[in-house]
C-alpha cells in the first residue's frame, strides 16, 4: 500500500471527527481500516485519547462558586446604588439634546448677527457654532471616559 | 432552547442575582475547565474565573439569547485572558500557554466508581492524554477541548473564538493531528 492511501485514511478519520463522511468516503475508509492494522489501531488510539478527553474531571478550587457569588452579589449592589447617578445624567443628556436642537435656528442666528456686528468671515462664526455644539460634548465624554478608566484601574 | 435563551437574556438584563447565583453554580466546572485549559495555570484560571461572572453581571444585557448562554460565557471568558495577556506584553492564544515540558499535569479527579484497579489504568490513561494535551499549542487545544469535552458544534466554536469556521475546523484538523503526535511522543 502506497502513502497516499495512508495520508488519504489519516485526513478522512480528522475529517470524520469533527463532520461526517460523504459516503463514499466513508465506505473507502471503511474498507481501507479493515485491511490496515497500523491505520486502525491509529484509530482506535485517537478515539481513546478523545474519550479520555471527554471524561476528564479536575477538580475545581474549594468554594470558588460561593465566593463568586459574594463577588457578584457585591458588585451588583455597587452597581444598584449608582445606578440613579447614571439615570440622572442620561436624563439631563437627553433634555439637552432636546433643547440643543430646539434652541438650533436661534444659535444659528445669533452667531450670524455677531458675525455681522464684528465682520468676520462667514468661515469663522460658523466655526464658532460648531465649536459651541461639539465643545460641551466632547469635554462631557471626556470626564465620563476618565471616570470609567478610573474606576476600572481601581478595581 | 431559544425559549429559555430569551427568558436568560431578559433576567441577564434585570441583573437578577438569584438567577446569577445558579448561573454560577451550573457552570463552575466547565468554566473553570476550559479557563485551566486555556491559561494553564489553576490560580489565574480562578481569578479569570470570577472576572468573568463579573463581567457577565455588568454586560447582561447585550446577551440577545441568539446563542448558547456558553458559548457567550467563555467567549467572554477568552475575551477576558486574551486582553490580560496583551496588556502584559502583546501576544495571541498561539503564545499563550504553550507547549511547556516542565509543567505538571494540573489535578486530575475522577467521581465515578470504579475498582482500584480500573482507577488506576484510567487515570494513567487521563494524565497521559492530560499531558499531551498540554503538548499541544493553545490555539489548537482550545478548539479540541471546546469541541471533544464541550461538545459545542461548529458554529458555536466559531462564536466563541471569533474565527470563521473554515478555520475552526483546520485548527481541529491539526489540533487531533498535533494531540495524535504528543501522544505518540508520550508514548516514546
Amino acid at each position: 500500500m502506497n502513502s497516499d492511501v495512508h495520508e488519504r485514511a489519516a485526513r478522512l478519520l480528522a475529517e470524520r471527527r469533527v463532520l461526517p463522511l460523504a459516503r463514499e468516503d466513508e465506505q473507502w475508509l471503511a474498507t481501507h481500516l479493515a485491511d490496515c492494522a497500523d491505520c486502525s489501531a491509529e484509530d482506535v488510539r485517537v478515539a481513546e485519547a478523545l474519550s479520555a478527553l471527554r471524561a476528564m474531571q479536575i477538580s475545581v478550587p474549594r468554594n470558588l462558586a460561593g465566593r463568586t457569588q459574594l463577588r457578584v452579589r457585591l458588585r451588583a449592589e455597587e452597581l444598584r446604588e449608582h445606578a440613579p447617578a447614571n439615570r440622572l445624567v442620561w436624563a439631563v443628556a437627553v433634555m439637552s439634546w432636546i433643547f440643543g436642537l430646539a434652541s438650533a435656528p436661534l444659535v444659528w442666528r445669533g452667531f450670524e448677527w455677531l458675525g455681522g456686528e464684528l465682520h468676520l468671515p462667514k468661515l469663522v462664526w460658523a466655526t464658532g457654532v460648531v465649536l459651541w455644539w461639539a465643545v460641551p460634548a466632547l469635554v462631557a465624554t471626556g470626564i465620563v471616559l476618565f471616570g470609567h478608566q478610573g474606576r476600572t484601574s481601581a478595581e | 432552547m431559544l425559549e429559555d435563551a430569551q427568558s436568560l437574556a431578559r433576567a441577564l438584563k434585570r441583573r437578577d442575582p438569584d438567577l446569577l447565583d445558579r448561573l454560577i453554580e451550573q457552570y463552575q466546572f466547565r468554566l473553570f475547565r476550559y479557563l485551566l485549559h486555556l491559561t494553564g495555570n489553576p490560580q489565574s484560571a480562578e481569578d479569570f474565573f470570577q472576572e468573568t461572572w463579573l463581567r457577565v453581571l455588568e454586560r447582561g444585557h447585550q446577551y440577545d439569547g441568539r446563542w448558547k448562554f456558553e458559548a457567550w460565557l467563555f467567549a467572554i471568558a477568552r475575551n477576558l485572558v486574551l486582553d490580560w495577556h496583551r496588556r502584559r506584553k502583546p501576544q495571541s492564544l498561539e503564545s499563550l500557554a504553550g507547549p511547556d515540558e516542565d509543567a505538571t499535569p494540573f489535578d486530575v479527579a475522577d467521581e465515578r466508581s470504579e475498582s482500584p484497579l480500573e482507577q488506576v489504568l484510567h487515570a494513567e490513561v487521563r494524565t497521559g492524554v492530560q499531558l499531551s494535551l498540554q503538548r499541544v499549542p493553545a490555539i489548537y487545544r482550545e478548539v479540541l477541548v471546546l469541541r471533544f469535552q464541550e461538545e459545542m458544534q461548529l458554529d458555536e466554536i466559531a462564536g466563541v473564538t471569533g474565527a470563521p469556521i473554515s478555520t475552526v475546523k483546520s485548527r481541529l484538523y491539526r489540533g487531533l493531528d498535533a494531540l495524535k503526535s504528543a501522544m505518540q511522543g508520550g508514548a516514546a
